[in-house]
């Protein structure tokens, strides 16, 4: 049998998880299979689980202190029909599982599973996402990329819960988005590449560039992009062989059951040739 | 009355979409207990010794020691044991079933169960079974004089290709329950073959027909892959029934369906080719090898389908065929629709592409050249004796995918290819033969019921035999009959494989509704059988291979457009064209499913559908990694029937269900080819392949 606790609100929440030791659960898509038997059994579960998903300081998609505030709980398809989600992130979305699976699967979720191939992560990344996490000491904030650890392993306490997604509100002039998988659905990626630019008078003001699937975790350099900021365009193509060898040392992917290392390191610095070369051009 | 192949409602249509039908997970047998299965992790080893935990009560251990007759599974080589004996010879390979009423506790016991081994050196690839002359099984014939028109050859090229491994994915995993009552055993379950699931129990119990009865419950898909396999998990639900006093269930999950059960042989495919001074093909050396895995089983007659196919639709006048099937500690290839078939045509089709850009010649204008005509002989010295139909199937296919004028003005990255194909009706050589399919019509009253041992997995066949019965008769389709075939009560029409349900077991069933129909009024209930004899002109010799391989051919051409991302090397079908002649189609929607449910698996074969298997493990062991085509990944299918009508198919039919997949994945290939301009000699062609490929 699995033991469960299904609190009514957050504060009942973060008390059962202060007081135990549970295993938060949101919509299950990746829980449920990951810890699945066989076929009439429950999933076996190390600890009592602790149902999250229902929580209403958790869900919500709204504008707070000129930040979008994304609950942890929404779901993906709670995500695709509101008209505050920014348009990358709804890309990266769209191409994620099937409509039934979006309809459980949550963005807390896939920050917390802290997948190398959780499509959200790489959007994240590139808008500068900052957790909020919530215990009974309080709230603490932390930027993504110091929550999540490596395949699997995140910052978050034990008797902690991932409450929400602060986002700040950006404008970009140039976005390239591409996520490689098996098919064109349902399918995990084998890379994928989000490309975020500002240019005034042909140089590029800002710049944010992430890799999914080809790292333990997003790749992400915000000392690469500092040097090619204030590039102009023809500067950029001088310098796009420094910038490749600079991202080529993060890029570490591996051989799995759904591509090579080989092809996820070279189509990962294509796409990142594809665009600096010629999205921004 | 009107035209036969007019769509009519699929009359299993409504309870499968509303969900009423039953399949064998969601049947419950009083007091039944259920099974798991405990494999080998070994691809080769001695087991030492198993250590079995005490048992609780009601929970039991069935394994070889339990099997009263003959431990070896009843297919065509019968060397697939039920339960392994003394030794594993693949990873998965079943040892034991642990059965209890508590799935809880078999789980537990299970885990506990500990087997030592003694692992023995085991052959993992092809090249090494090769190496070491394991082989099943090989064949070899020739036709003209092979040697000397290599001797007369300005020319001489070779070539080789190589295909992967596929698996059904058929959307319910294998399933079984077996009953022991009364000294009689009672198998329901999904499967293709319920009298090759009764012979298999007989042999692996040692008991006489009438004590074995075999139901088959509703079937949700098959592909092949309930061909042979439910006749391993029935005899050991059987001998699990006898042992414990009550029904026991046998349930594969989807990841262990995949793991264990029997997949698409790999193959290895070599081609020596001799031109003379004008670059015409005068002889063909073809050597098929496929991966057999560690048991024999089926995969004889898989061989001999490609080997008959290798020339595909053409006529070459010196040919050296030959081929083997490889001994590899692997899971066990298997029966899958085309049936080795496409191997071969993927083969032949991409060396003609590769023949007609050596020699600057438009790949279509260069088949045709040797296209297969009325009167022509086969590559065993058979007849094509029905109306060779490909110029106008040809006509129909460039007509609607503009294919001369798309190959004239292809660009880099975007390209089109085409491929001409054609399969055997029927069982192939004697197989219809020493089959002797039989039907019976029973009427009672104003109701005719079918009774056949040929099963609905989908495909149709419970609409298009009622069709065929209802119009031979001239009654209403309502009163037309047709139950879920049980063996104590359906003769043995064969197995529902080959292509031959609609042509063999309909072309019997019309014939008996037609002598029903003159006997009509003989009383109330009346019984009318036939059974299968060979058309007179067809002549197979088994120990040459010569002469009528096939009773009769379906034929067709496929056009695929591509467009290849010139960063990721993802391949975006634009556009596929499909035209056929399949005699005539008994029910044309029906058909039109089976050419698009055909050409997308033959697409994913061709794309996306990567399994590897490393030290003799499959590395893509759930559908997160092993993927099927979804309706979003192809652009809508267009085709076309050609008809010509066959003289011995019911109506006019042929064979329509495994033709459809032979001839897409050279289509989408030799798109490929023609888009980058690099020789394509493997499926799947991956992103990661081209990538190699253009890399040189």
């Amino acid at each position: 049998m699995v033991k469960a606790f299904r609190p009514v609100n957050l504060d009942e929440a973060l008390n059962i998880r202060k007081e135990n030791r549970v295993i938060p659960i949101a919509g299950g898509t990746d829980l449920m299979v990951q810890k699945r038997r066989w076929a009439g059994l429950t999933p076996s579960f190390e600890y009592p689980l602790l149902f999250i998903g229902h929580i209403e300081e958790l869900r919500g998609i709204r504008i707070q202190d000129d930040r979008l505030r994304i609950g942890s709980a929404s779901s993906f398809n709670e995500l695709l029909e509101n008209t505050l989600t920014p348009s990358v992130l709804k890309d990266a979305i769209s191409g994620m599982a099937s409509y039934p699976i979006r309809n459980m699967a949550t963005i807390g979720g896939n920050i917390c599973n802290a997948s190398p191939a959780g499509d959200t992560l790489p959007v994240l990344y590139s808008l500068d996402a900052v957790l909020i996490l919530s215990s009974l000491k309080g709230e603490r904030r932390i930027p993504i990329e110091e929550f999540i650890k490596g395949p699997g392993i995140t910052n978050l306490k034990d008797d902690e819960i991932l409450k929400g997604i602060e986002i700040p509100q950006y404008d970009f002039d140039l976005y390239f988005y591409k996520k490689v998988g098996i098919g064109k659905v349902t399918s995990l990626s084998k890379i994928s590449f989000l490309g975020l630019a500002n240019i005034t008078d042909d140089r590029i003001k800002d710049i944010k560039v992430s890799f999914g699937a080809v790292a333990p975790s997003v790749v992400r350099s915000r000392e690469i992009e500092s040097r090619i900021k204030e590039l102009d365009r023809e500067e950029i193509v001088k310098e796009f062989n420094n910038i490749k060898e600079m991202y080529s040392e993060l890029i570490a992917p591996i051989d799995d059951a759904r591509s090579t290392a080989h092809y996820r390191k070279v189509i990962s610095l294509r796409l990142l040739e594809a665009f600096l070369t010629k999205e921004v051009q | 009355m009107k035209e036969i192949s007019k769509p009519i409602r699929k009359v299993d249509d409504q309870d499968k979409i509303e969900g009423k039908v039953r399949y064998i997970a969601d049947i419950e047998f009083e007091g039944m207990l259920f099974a798991k299965t405990l494999r080998s992790g070994r691809p080769r080893a001695r087991i030492r010794s198993i250590e079995i935990p005490e048992l609780p009560d009601g929970y039991f251990i069935v394994d070889a020691n339990d099997i009263p007759g003959k431990n070896r599974v009843k297919m065509v080589i019968n060397d697939h044991p039920f339960f392994a004996e003394g030794e594993v010879n693949y990873i998965g390979e079943p040892i034991l079933l642990v059965v209890g009423p508590k799935k809880e506790t078999i789980f537990e016991i299970i885990e506990k169960i500990k087997i030592r081994y003694e692992d023995l050196n085991p052959i993992l690839t092809m090249e090494d079974a090769e190496r070491k002359g394991k082989t099943f099984i090989d064949y070899e014939f020739t036709k003209g004089d092979p040697d000397k028109a290599f001797e007369m050859a300005e020319k001489v090229i070779e070539d080789e290709f190589r295909t992967g491994y596929q698996e059904h994915i058929y959307l319910e995993p294998q399933g079984v329950v077996g009953i022991c009552e009364d000294g009689k055993v009672t198998i329901y379950g999904a499967m293709q073959c319920p009298y090759y699931v009764k012979g298999a129990v007989m042999e692996g119990l040692g008991w006489d027909e009438d004590r074995v009865r075999v139901v088959q419950t509703t079937t949700g898909g098959a592909f092949g892959g309930k061909e042979e396999y439910p006749s391993i998990i029935a005899g050991q639900v059987v001998v699990a029934a006898l042992k414990t006093g009550r029904p026991v269930q046998l349930i594969f999950d989807r990841d262990e369906d995949i793991m264990v059960t029997t997949k698409r042989h790999p193959s290895v495919t070599e081609y020596r080719v001799g031109l003379d001074g004008n670059g015409r093909i005068t002889v063909l050396d073809i050597n098929i090898k496929l991966d057999g895995g560690a048991y024999g089983g089926l995969s004889g007659v898989v061989l001999q389908r490609a080997l008959f196919t290798a020339t595909g639709v053409y006529n070459i006048p010196n040919l050296r065929v030959r081929g083997s099937v490889l001994k590899t500690n692997k899971v066990p290839s298997g029966a899958f629709r085309g049936f080795g078939a496409p191997q071969a045509i993927f083969g032949i089709e991409m060396l003609m592409h590769h023949l007609a850009e050596k020699l600057g010649r438009v790949p279509l204008d260069f088949k045709m050249d040797y296209a297969l005509k009325t009167k022509d002989t086969t590559s065993t010295g058979g007849i094509i004796r029905g109306e060779v139909k490909l110029p106008e199937i040809i006509k129909e296919v460039e007509k609607m995918s503009d294919y001369r004028r798309k190959h004239k003005e292809s660009r880099k990255f975007r390209g089109i290819g085409l491929s001409l194909f054609l399969h055997g009706c029927g069982f192939t050589g004697k197989g219809e033969e020493s089959i002797k399919g039989k039907v019976t019509l029973r009427k009672k009253g104003k109701d005719v019921e079918i009774l056949t041992s040929s099963v609905e997995m989908g495909q149709g066949a419970t609409t298009t035999l009622r069709k065929i019965v209802s119009k031979s008769l001239s009654i209403p389709i309502t009163q037309v009959l047709y139950d879920n075939p049980d063996t104590e009560r359906v003769p043995d029409s064969g197995p529902t494989v080959a292509s031959r349900t609609v042509m063999i077991v309909g072309g019997l069933l019309d014939s008996a509704a037609k002598e029903l129909r003159e006997r009509w009024d003989e009383g109330d209930e009346i019984e009318v059988s036939k059974i299968y004899k060979h058309p007179g002109y067809i002549k197979w010799d088994d120990k040459l291979l010569k002469g009528d391989a096939y009773p009769e051919y379906s034929w067709g051409a496929n056009v695929v457009e591509v467009e290849i991302d010139p960063i990721t090397y993802e391949i975006e079908v634009l556009g596929i064209w499909a035209v056929y002649d399949i005699g005539v189609a008994i029910d044309e929607r029906i058909i039109q499913g089976q050419i698009e449910g055909g050409i997308t698996q033959g697409l994913g074969y061709a794309t996306i559908e990567v399994m590897d298997s490393v030290d003799g493990e499959l590395v893509q062991r759930t559908l997160t990694d092993y993927k099927i085509p979804t309706s979003m990944d192809f652009p809508k299918i267009e085709s076309k029937l050609v008809r010509n009508p066959y003289k011995y198919g019911p109506y006019g039919a042929k064979c329509a269900g495994e033709l459809p997949f032979v001839g897409a994945a050279p289509a989408l290939a030799s798109a490929v080819e023609n888009a980058l301009s690099v020789p394509i000699n493997r499926i799947p062609v991956t992103p990661e392949y081209l990538l190699e490929v253009l890399s040189g």
